[in-house]
């Protein structure tokens, strides 16, 4: 009877991973997934890209889309350019962040402002192939014939409060971000495409330069 | 070139406040007249997006103001930074009613809960009871008074109410809080400007076009 109900449970566990994202199923080794991503990213110099963001407001059925430009340099440089529909500007130069608005210029340092610090560690770890070994998330592997799904939950309490959870598609031609969804505690979802993207073109320092 | 404009709407609405200040309301002569033509400058937001600006006590912060009239006639306003958080989703209903669906726990506190309410009410214009408002008038301005629990508002605008100059929240005889709106295109202003005098907060407006 026993053994009955614990196949029951893990039927029912499989069933809900599975469904959890619809075409996804759970991936149990970590560890291959981790190395192919490892090597990929040591191959990547640089990456440059267009990107399409749109917010979803689930209880408004309406969408805010964005797009821009976006550049990544080794180590720990992102250049992230938002031109339509307003203008917005936020580069990261190791632990500085300069923001423009259109308006303002600010100067941050990454541990001021946690948010972005995390938004961003996660791009930047994500290119740079170790988005796995952050302890700030509980980590799944989910996958289809086209890409691997990360689904990052945060465990520290700043986070939980913006995010459920952190969803990083990963396209298994070449190991390179596709998409990054941020599923808020509002049940809103903001959805990153990175789209065009040309790798280790020769992008020069001033791309990323905080004067 | 925006964030000059809505510094000049600002300081603009500031002097305003200033000259307001000095004439305490005092000045104002009591006319007959009718506030219905105040209904002109309710904004009729059925969807709108503003890029935000907002400066509070030294600290400053962008992102992007979403106003939205739902099919049951109530106004909801989410704010999210550029890269899609949000901070805050509130519904103001036609009959005065206020909720908030989400805010996130650094601004969930009864002061901010309580001003931003206030502000958006009066940018809003949902429950103005024309019948009780009071006109006055005063050199070049026609100020229509609707009176508040604590002191008033006042929708300031030229003598013959063709152009709205500002929104006033008075307690007793001074301007705490002074709103200015301008360029109103299909009944939706394209900048908005919110001034606090009692502490140093500001909010600016402006719509972005898609």
């Amino acid at each position: 009877m026993l053994r009955v109900n614990l196949s029951l449970l893990l039927l029912i566990c499989m069933v809900a991973v599975q469904a959890q994202y619809a075409g996804f199923k759970g991936v149990s080794d970590l560890g291959r997934f981790k190395e192919l991503l490892a090597a990929s990213a040591k191959n990547t110099r640089s990456i440059k890209s267009d990107f399409v963001q749109e917010k979803n407001l689930s209880l408004l059925s309406e969408k805010i889309v964005s797009e821009g430009k976006f550049w990544f340099k080794k180590d720990n440089k992102v250049r992230m350019e938002y031109t339509q529909p307003f203008q917005y500007l936020m580069i990261i130069n190791q632990n500085n962040v300069y923001i423009k608005d259109g308006h303002k210029e600010n100067k941050i340092s990454t541990k001021s402002n946690k948010l972005f610090q995390q938004i961003n560690k996660i791009t930047i770890d994500c290119i740079q192939g170790n988005v796995l070994d952050n302890p700030e998330y509980k980590v799944k592997l989910f996958e289809n014939s086209q890409s691997f799904l990360i689904e990052l939950s945060p465990s520290a309490k700043a986070l939980k409060e913006f995010f459920k959870n952190v969803n990083i598609l990963v396209a298994k031609k070449d190991y390179s971000v596709t998409k990054i969804e941020l599923h808020e505690q509002s049940g809103d979802k903001t959805v990153i495409s990175y789209l065009n993207k040309e790798l280790n073109a020769d992008l020069p320092d001033s791309l990323f330069a905080i004067k | 070139m925006q964030i000059f404009l809505i510094r000049y709407l600002l300081l603009s609405s500031g002097l305003l406040v200033l000259a307001g200040c000095s004439s305490s309301y005092r000045q104002l002569q009591a006319v007959e007249g009718n506030a219905s033509c105040l209904d002109q400058f309710r904004p009729q937001f059925t969807t709108a997006i503003y890029t935000t600006q907002v400066n509070i006590t030294g600290n400053y912060l962008s992102g992007l103001l979403f106003i939205k009239t739902m099919p049951d006639s109530s106004t909801r306003l989410v704010f999210s930074n550029e890269m899609g958080i949000s901070f805050f989703d509130f519904e103001f209903d036609p009959r005065g009613g206020f909720k908030v669906h989400y805010i996130i726990k650094k601004m969930n506190r009864k002061a901010i809960l309580k001003t931003l309410r206030q502000d958006f009410e009066l940018v809003l214009m949902r429950s103005l009871n024309m019948n009780e408002a009071r006109i006055f008038k005063n050199n070049d301005r026609m100020y229509y008074s609707f009176p508040q629990k604590k002191g008033s508002n006042y929708y300031i605008t030229d003598l013959n109410c063709t152009t709205m100059l500002a929104i006033e929240k008075a307690s007793g005889k001074k301007a705490v809080v002074t709103v200015v709106m301008k360029d109103y295109s299909k009944g939706i202003p394209d900048t908005i400007g919110i001034s606090h005098t009692n502490f140093p907060f500001t909010i600016g407006l402006k719509r972005l076009q898609q």
